[in-house]
């Protein structure tokens, strides 16, 4: 058996795996309750992961599409704002559960050791089922309006799912952490959800931003993901990769600062949360 | 031999302000705009290390425990107990010193820990057990013991929203019954269900220390500590006013109780 030594400043880490590894139960179990009470309490069930992306497309379809008649290239403007809300509805879905992960856990965190990480990592994942099966439904409503998605989808799927959650986690561990020490976070999240939409080119292209606005709007890491991932779906995809890689590493640099303030501050949550 | 928990000069300062249950930023601005010399100010420090809202929960305390004993804490409210059971279950962290744990360690400073209310008896069997430190397998395996003791069997496919507070309590207690670390920390969990269950639960507790397992047991049920402990710590302040034998411990605490009470009375 290890040697548990506790000191008042443990070496420092950024992400201590192996730790993780060895409450990998605890993580599974606390991803298995998320999903179960997620459904439990719905009437709909699963039916109601795949109705918030339906409504919400045939909404803006109608508003942003037929009627403000907003360009969406070559695709049908439902599908084009389609394959935006699939990954925007993971984002901050994600996002919202995630942050506030310390906090609706306080009974516990007070309670019981445990890696926190695990917490706002498992909520990621609940909302990463959500998304595979929405993502079904788009290929599915793809292929019935013939734009198969090409097959590029098999490199740019994996990297838009690992930039998206690379986002999500790094932006959720400092607002979790920030939000055990204020409550702020609460009240703000929501507002800034909404801002970070409008920033983000769901319902309009890309192509209608100035060539340097581009560039600014790629430090949102979602920008790229969603204009890369409408790519796939068109007959011959330009990609561009001064674009994806500013995210990239925008992304990577949102992860660090989350596992860096997280890392710093997660010790004293029982005290204060 | 080497003893399985050793505590080496532990400290653990609270800021005043820290035990509040949160604070927002508008509360923050707010105190601010009222002060801002604050900002600026140096804090004065006093001649033990402290600011002047800081204080020390736990004070220079040290001991050891060997494999399979059993030790009680007591002392009377705010005196620290509960501090100290924090920071061995690494909870909180220590402010000065260090704790060695040399075997596994399970943590009840709440039965019921985590319990989700949407979610049926049988499935908070498994997520209560995986948060006490339980693997997956184990709790399989010790399924049907848990379900025996805790007398719910008819109700473990309904979600524990519509169980009574005792039936809730026996299926916590049950669970955690049912640990089986090398060292075990508890908090006054004791304190539930009826007279026949706690009897139950407390038979149960002093079979678990038979087994040769190290239990830190904090309690103001002084029959319990006396019936489990062999040693007990007094803790007074922060620091350990007195440490040996249980029944003497125990008789100190209650004449030096007897004496406060008696202060009152005049």
């Amino acid at each position: 058996m290890k040697e548990i030594i506790i000191r008042p400043k443990p070496k420092w880490q950024l992400v201590d795996f192996e730790e993780i590894w060895r409450y990998r139960e605890l993580f599974y179990i606390f991803t298995w309750r998320d999903i179960k009470i997620r459904y439990r309490q719905t009437v709909l069930g699963i039916v109601y992961v795949v109705f918030q992306p339906v409504v919400n497309m045939i909404i803006f379809t109608v508003f942003f599409g037929n009627l403000a008649k907003i360009p969406s290239g070559n695709l049908p403007y439902a599908l084009f704002v389609l394959i935006g809300l699939v990954f925007w509805n993971f984002f901050s879905g994600a996002l919202a559960r995630a942050s506030d992960s310390m906090v609706s856990n306080e009974s516990m965190i007070k309670k019981v050791y445990f890696p926190k990480i695990i917490l706002p990592l498992s909520a990621i994942i609940t909302f990463l089922f959500d998304f595979v099966i929405n993502f079904l439904l788009l290929v599915i409503f793809a292929a019935v309006l013939g734009h198969l998605p090409s097959l590029w989808i098999l490199v740019v799927l994996p990297l838009a799912i690992l930039v998206t959650g690379c986002t999500i986690a790094g932006v959720s561990f400092l607002l979790s952490s920030l939000n055990v020490k204020y409550r702020d976070v609460r009240n703000v999240l929501p507002f800034l959800i909404q801002v970070i939409l409008f920033l983000t080119p769901i319902i309009y292209p890309l192509s209608i931003v100035s060539d340097r606005n581009k560039y600014i709007m790629a430090l949102n890491p979602m920008t790229s993901v969603v204009e890369t991932m409408r790519m796939v779906f068109q007959k011959n995809p330009v990609f561009n990769p001064i674009l994806i890689l500013i995210s990239v590493f925008s992304a990577l640099f949102f992860l660090y600062l989350g596992l860096w303030y997280f890392q710093k501050t997660e010790r004293y949550f029982a005290d204060i949360v | 031999m080497k003893p399985i928990i050793e505590v080496r000069h532990l400290y653990k300062k609270y800021r005043i302000g820290m035990i509040l249950p949160y604070y927002t930023l508008r509360d923050k601005l707010a105190e601010l705009s009222r002060k801002p010399v604050n900002l600026f100010k140096k804090k004065k420090m006093s001649d033990d290390g402290l600011l002047e809202d800081e204080f020390w929960a736990l004070r220079d305390v040290s001991f050891n425990a060997m494999p399979g004993e059993a030790i009680g804490i007591i002392g009377r409210n705010g005196m620290g107990k509960s501090t100290l059971l924090k920071v061995l279950c690494r909870i909180t962290p220590p402010t000065r010193g260090e704790i060695r744990l040399r075997g596994s360690v399970a943590s009840l400073l709440e039965i019921g820990t985590g319990f989700q209310q949407e979610m049926t008896g049988r499935e908070n069997v498994f997520l209560n057990g995986a948060i006490l430190g339980m693997k997956q397998k184990e709790i399989k395996r010790k399924f049907d013991e848990i379900v025996a003791f805790s007398e719910v069997e008819k109700f473990l496919d309904t979600p524990v929203k519509h169980y009574s507070s005792g039936m809730y309590m026996r299926l916590a207690f049950a669970i955690a019954a049912h640990l089986d670390p090398e060292i075990l920390i508890v908090d006054e969990v004791l304190a539930v269900g009826d007279a026949s269950f706690q009897k139950k639960c407390l038979g149960k507790m002093e079979s678990t220390t038979y087994e040769g397992r190290t239990v830190i047991f904090v309690s103001h049920n002084m029959d319990a500590v006396s019936g489990l402990c062999n040693k007990t710590i007094l803790i007074r302040n922060g620091s350990v006013a007195a440490i040996g034998e249980t029944d003497k411990i125990v008789r100190l605490y209650k004449k030096e109780n007897l004496d406060s009470s008696a202060k009152i009375h005049l």
